[in-house]
């Protein structure tokens, strides 16, 4: 059973088709990219996944489980983190609250506080300023704050949507390496959006390729030749083919 | 300044901001801006009396004595605010704004109506606690015993709303919600449950203020309710949308303001007050379009 299974999903914005019959697999464990240019359709699909959008046609499952349709709180509720594009802070609240914001599912109180320490360790100035508002928070910091607060609800499958956008490569780095060690450390499956492929190809991992809607090419990232993953800085049709 | 006119513009200003807080905290969560509260208020006065089209009222629940009254009127609020999310709003979670603004009008207009229909169009008198008219001495001032009880009574839902939104999980919720409902329900929290407690609240909102109207009128008018709520639009407009301290400093504003022109007016112009406040209104409006309250990091969203 896969961990997410798209089928034929189909998604529309009035007469405009951001997504035209796309299917793939996600197992457990897997950390999957999703890379094309802009207006591809990959944020469509991630959104999608977590319940934001509702799809015109096509069926998606989470663990076996037929999630069309559900809202974004009942897929949540599975054990599916976004962390939207744009990071999506909550400024008028202080970090803390932004942090167990994502925890009201959880029945686990000591697990919960275990987790925030966690969070805290690795993000100190999350700690540091966890009184002050969220929105006092440099960008890079924010990013911080979302995979934290995504990992505060314990997931199973977190979304990320294009997480390097707006910040600076070195941090973008940081971001990077905390997801993978939180992966590593929780098991969790991971899928991010980004809209080139260069750090799928430093990262590994599958790589799903999408363009106009469709998905022009899935595999391994390794399995990827290496031009294409290189001239793939912005992909075009071409590239992907 | 006089210690009475300070007592005007607090009361005043507190009814405005209770008003305002009603309308500010269902349209934080969801982007309505309910007029029917108006109408919730004066389904909550009715409430109060033995329905009949005779102009004398006769008191029903408005005989109890004031521990049963009380928290009768705030459920009855509370029941039908919950009553027409569930029946009317809830379905329409996906419309526009505007969509949303035209079924509170339907759905305020709807209730005037059953109240017509039952009490009859003409103000009835209603006497509710006519002892608290009496003034007292406050501070070297002649107060009404009733206008210190409201102040407190505000003053004290102030702070108990204020410590609900800051230390329950609901309370977290809300002020999340009211901020990117879109994104809190990304981390599981649920729409039904914060905008339920919305309404919740909203009721007891308009209950509250029923039984002040009443206490203070001693009338009960299927209108009452209509001119408030269009304060209450106003001072959230002014207060940033969606800002729930905005509202309340806002309406407290305007309170105050309205006090203030009342008595400061000359004699002739009194009668066009209101010209005076909503002037002042389109000046604030025009220097700060966003409310007088809004963070620039939050007013984009709207």
């Amino acid at each position: 059973m896969s961990k997410i299974a798209v089928h034929d999903l189909v998604v529309s914005f009035g007469k405009l088709m951001a997504l035209r019959e796309v299917s793939f697999l996600v197992e457990e464990g897997d950390l999957v990219f999703i890379a094309g240019p802009n207006g591809a359709g990959k944020s469509s699909l991630l959104r999608s996944i977590a319940g934001e959008i509702q799809p015109r046609k096509g069926r998606i499952e989470i663990d076996g489980t037929i999630v069309t349709g559900a809202g974004p709180e009942v897929i949540a509720r599975m054990g599916v983190s976004m962390v939207p594009e744009g990071r999506r802070v909550f400024s008028t609240l202080t970090i803390e609250e932004n942090l167990m914001l994502g925890t009201g599912m959880r029945r686990d109180k000591a697990a919960i506080a275990a987790d925030l320490e966690e969070i805290y360790t690795t993000f100190p100035i999350l700690k540091e300023r966890r009184t002050t508002s969220a929105g006092a928070l440099s960008g890079g910091q924010q990013q911080m704050l979302v995979i934290g607060r995504a990992i505060m609800t314990n997931p199973k499958i977190v979304l990320v949507d294009e997480p390097s956008l707006g910040l600076a490569p070195k941090v973008v780095d940081e971001v990077y390496n905390q997801l993978c060690a939180l992966r590593k450390e929780r098991g969790l499956t991971l899928v991010i959006v980004e809209q080139s492929t260069s750090r799928a190809a430093r990262v590994g991992g599958k790589l799903i390729l999408l363009n106009n809607g469709e998905i022009t090419r899935q595999g391994r990232v390794e399995d990827f030749a290496d031009d294409d993953l290189i001239s793939g800085a912005y992909f075009g049709m071409e590239s992907g083919e | 300044m006089n210690l009475q006119l300070v007592f005007d513009a607090l009361s005043l200003g507190g009814i405005y901001a209770t008003a305002a807080l009603g309308v500010a905290l269902i349209f934080g969560v969801m982007k309505l801006v309910n007029f029917a509260q108006g109408q919730f208020l004066a389904f909550c006065v009715f409430a109060l009396i033995i329905p009949s089209k005779d102009a004398v009222a006769v008191m029903g629940l408005g005989a109890a004595p004031a521990y049963v009254l009380i928290p009768m009127v705030l459920l009855i609020g509370v029941g039908l605010a919950v009553l027409s999310e569930l029946l009317v709003f809830r379905h329409l979670r996906d419309a526009e704004p505007v969509s949303l603004m035209v079924a509170s009008f339907a759905l305020g207009i709807v209730i005037q109506n059953l109240l017509l229909m039952t009490y009859g169009g003409r103000p009835k008198a209603v006497s509710l606690w006519p002892n608290l008219g009496k003034p007292v001495d406050f501070l070297g001032a002649e107060v009404p015993l009733l206008q210190i009880i409201v102040i407190f009574t505000i003053v004290l839902m102030l702070i108990l709303l204020s410590v609900g939104l800051k230390f329950t999980r609901i309370g977290l919720e809300m002020r999340a919600a009211a901020e990117n409902f879109g994104m809190a329900r990304l981390l599981g929290v649920r729409a039904n449950r914060v905008i339920m407690m919305a309404f919740a609240i909203s009721g007891v909102l308009a209950a509250m203020l029923a039984l002040i109207f009443v206490a203070q009128t001693g009338v009960a008018d299927v209108r009452m309710g209509s001119s408030i709520v269009l304060i209450a639009f106003v001072a959230t407009v002014l207060g940033g949308m969606g800002s729930l301290p905005g509202a309340v400093l806002a309406g407290l504003l305007l309170g105050a303001v309205s006090t203030l022109l009342q008595a400061y007016l000359p004699v002739e112009l009194r009668p066009f007050r209101d010209a005076f406040l909503y002037g002042l209104v389109i000046v604030v409006l025009l220097v700060r379009p966003q409310g007088l309250f809004t963070l620039s990091s939050v007013s984009n969203r709207i």
